[in-house]
């Protein structure tokens, strides 16, 4: 039976950073603290990174429990298989998001069991009071998964907030519409306020919530200021540790820990540019990773690009913040804390319009790697295609043809797999394509030589 | 004299070149089988007795393919792409672009003047893109593989496909014959699809001539012949297009062993 199959756990990957080192045992903590509420009777919340409520949530004592991040958890022990084909027998397709999957197929056998699943990785995803869905970007889980998943949890309600943003015109400025995306996503959230006063019994506390609002406005400023220190060459801290501390970003924001974990590796960082160590003791190619989520079971890939003289100095896959005194508006002078939520979404998702007007042909998505390239000073890009997230992974060849037609040509690799279901991965041949990469590197940096 | 060899152990075929002085005198090729290790061993025999040596005598040996790693006598394993693109440049020193179609992947890649690979692609994982596409195909057909070519170049009515998968172009082969078609016409048809599949990884590294193909793929004329009209353009293809990687793999311990007799 497959419910008995328990997948031997990989061995740890090594991190470059102390900092790094420390984010298991946190993302353990956090797992723990979700299941201390449930015996405790605390509320807790289903919650999506990246949705902008996590001030909200933490504002009024609610626990958020991040699915896809138990999702990733079960991936990363290679321990995820059992629960998509829990989620296939269920009947769903095992092309959706295998984090999704992995999700409900958790759900299910949770709910039929009245307990956690034999041996759930690190004690299990307590059941949800409520569910946070939104509405945004391409992603339908986002939408659609916790609707599911009440096939399992009928009594949990879902409230998906809205979070569109102005799309990108290359002849239009968006800030003639700017104040009406604000209005309606401020709209959203007091719907959200309202929904979470209603189902989960706590008020919400206005001056909590400022206090909140400034803590994320600073860690936004720290963590943007502590990438910035990866520029340094010998590039003290890669991608591979930055699937790490993407932990505190997308999943304790609003916290003081996140912030405190910041100026920690903060520290580290300037600690060892002083010294010159890097992440390798011999660095020859600079890389980004260009996007797409990780294979969370193969993170062990990054040490083996490390092998090879390679570092990952800047990703774009979970560097969800900018400084905010770079946006074009002055955040702290916005009194009313759900409009400055508001505010903060709107000057993220359009930070690099203007830039991207400027250079006919040029996109923000592609304008945004072309900064990395010129400020990092990248050698090559690598992404991944995790076939079950259309959502970050559609559109990533074009942003590379449209690089190579507007910018340069820049050695690039596509990785295949996913994030969660390890079926879809083959070690030998993905490192046979690191290797091929790796010569292709070494050919055009030693053109003219 | 200095005397190397190249084994490329690929998932469907091994292959192994043994060369003095910059020349091929030796090479042969075997099916991989599941033990590749004893694969290795065999095809390096063969192309050793071929040229009356013996392993000691080999001065330096790269491994290259999907199963280097179980190459025990060779002193390093480099990457496929490598050893294709050192391979083409050697037997066709203007080609800049060349395609492998293999059993497992197909690959576009570009080289330099030097003969190393600047950019590649390869096919996504699926035998659609790859000769696996045309072996399931000629099993169905009950055919022998190496006729497919000669054959399909008989077709007059070319059967197009709904499918781009291999697994129902299969089921779609079986129908097509049911209702009568010819074979010549369904081979010319698959031929068409996987050239479409070329056509795009090419189009998306961006072709420069001129333009080579390899691997077993190139020995299907066929083939060939739909790449080349997809792609408007002759192809560049050799007369053992199999063994392109090992003897790029030999070329490349030919300049390590150089650089060890330099050193001494
Ligand atoms: S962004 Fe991708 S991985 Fe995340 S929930 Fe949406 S579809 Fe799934």
């Amino acid at each position: 039976m497959t419910e008995e199959k328990k997948p031997e756990e990989k061995k740890k990957r090594k991190t470059a950073t102390e900092a790094a080192a420390k984010i298991g045992p946190m993302v353990k903590a956090m797992i723990a603290d979700v299941l201390q509420a449930r015996k405790e009777g605390k509320p807790i919340a289903y919650t999506f990174i990246c949705c902008c409520y996590d001030e909200i949530v933490r504002a009024m004592d609610i626990v958020p429990a991040w699915t896809e991040n138990y999702a990733g958890i079960c991936g990363a022990k290679r321990d995820a298989q059992r629960f998509l084909e829990r989620a296939e027998s269920e009947g769903f397709s095992r092309s959706l998001c295998t984090y999704a999957l992995c999700g409900l197929g958790f759900d299910a056998w949770r709910e039929q069991l009245g307990e956690m699943p034999p041996d759930a990785p690190w004690g299990g995803q307590a059941r949800p009071d409520v569910m946070l869905g939104s509405g945004q970007i391409l992603c339908d889980p986002r939408n659609k998964w916790y609707q599911a998943a009440q096939h399992y949890i009928p009594d949990v309600p879902v409230y998906a907030v809205g979070l569109p943003w102005p799309p990108y015109e290359s002849d239009y400025d968006y800030r003639e519409v700017q104040d009406y995306y604000v209005k309606y996503i401020v709209e959203e959230l007091r719907g959200l306020v309202a929904f979470l006063e209603r189902h989960t019994g706590r008020k919400m506390d206005w001056d909590r919530l400022s206090e909140l609002v400034d803590l994320t406005d600073r860690t936004w400023n720290l963590i943007w200021e502590t990438y910035e220190l990866r520029r340094a060459i010998p590039s003290p801290m890669g991608t591979g540790d930055a699937m790490n501390t993407m932990v505190p970003i997308v999943f304790m924001m609003a916290t003081q820990q996140a912030y405190d974990f910041f100026k920690e590796l903060n520290e580290e960082l300037r600690h060892k540019i002083a010294n010159k160590e890097g992440e390798v003791p011999d660095e020859k190619y600079r890389l980004m990773w260009g996007g797409g989520l990780p294979a969370w079971f193969a993170l062990n890939d990054f040490n083996y690009f490390n092998s090879k003289g390679a570092v990952f100095p800047v990703e774009t896959t979970y560097r969800t913040v900018e400084a905010v005194y770079n946006f074009d508006i002055d955040l702290s002078k916005i009194s009313d804390p759900l409009e400055h939520i508001a505010w903060r979404w709107v000057k993220f998702w359009t930070y690099w319009y203007d830039k991207a007007r400027k250079r006919p042909g040029s996109h923000p998505d592609v304008e945004r790697l072309i900064q990395y390239i010129e400020d990092y000073k990248i050698d090559g890009i690598v992404m991944h295609e995790a076939f079950s997230c259309r959502t970050w992974h559609v559109g990533l060849i074009w942003q590379l043809n449209r690089l190579k037609k507007i910018y340069r040509d820049i050695p690039s690799l596509i990785l295949e797999s996913d994030i969660v279901d390890i079926s879809s991965y083959n070690e030998a041949d993905t490192r046979a394509r690191i290797d091929a990469f790796i010569d292709t590197l070494e050919a055009v940096k030693s053109k003219g030589k | 004299m200095i005397h190397i060899a190249g084994v490329d152990i690929g998932s469907a075929f091994s292959k192994a070149v043994i060369m003095a002085e910059n020349k091929i005198i030796a090479y042969q090729v075997k099916p991989s089988g599941g033990n590749y290790r004893l694969t290795a061993e065999q095809v390096t025999k063969g192309a050793l007795t071929k040229a009356k040596l013996s392993l000691k005598d080999i001065d330096y040996v790269v491994a290259t393919g999907y199963g280097a790693a179980n190459v025990p006598f060779s002193r390093e394993a480099v990457s496929d792409i490598s050893c294709l693109a050192r391979g083409v440049h050697y037997l066709f020193p203007t080609a800049r672009t060349a395609i492998d179609i293999g059993g497992q992947f197909t690959r576009v890649f570009k080289l330099d003047k030097r003969g190393r690979a600047t950019a590649f692609l390869l096919s996504e994982k699926c035998a659609a893109g790859s000769g696996r596409f045309l072996q399931v195909i000629a099993k169905v057909l009950q055919i022998d593989l190496k006729d497919i070519g000669e054959l399909s170049l008989k077709s007059r009515n070319r059967v197009d496909f709904n499918t781009g998968c291999a697994v129902f172009a299969e089921s779609e082969a079986i129908s097509r014959i049911a209702e009568g078609a010819a074979k010549e016409d369904i081979l010319a048809g698959l031929h068409r699809a996987l050239a479409a599949k070329v056509q795009a990884m090419v189009e998306r590294l961006g072709i420069e001539p001129d333009c080579a193909l390899v691997g077993g793929g190139a020995k299907d004329i066929g083939l060939v012949r739909s790449i080349e009209e997809s792609l408007a353009c002759r192809l560049l293809t050799p007369d053992e297009p199999q063994i392109v990687a090992a003897l790029g793999a030999a070329l490349i311990a030919g300049e390590k062993a150089a650089a060890i007799k330099a050193s001494r």
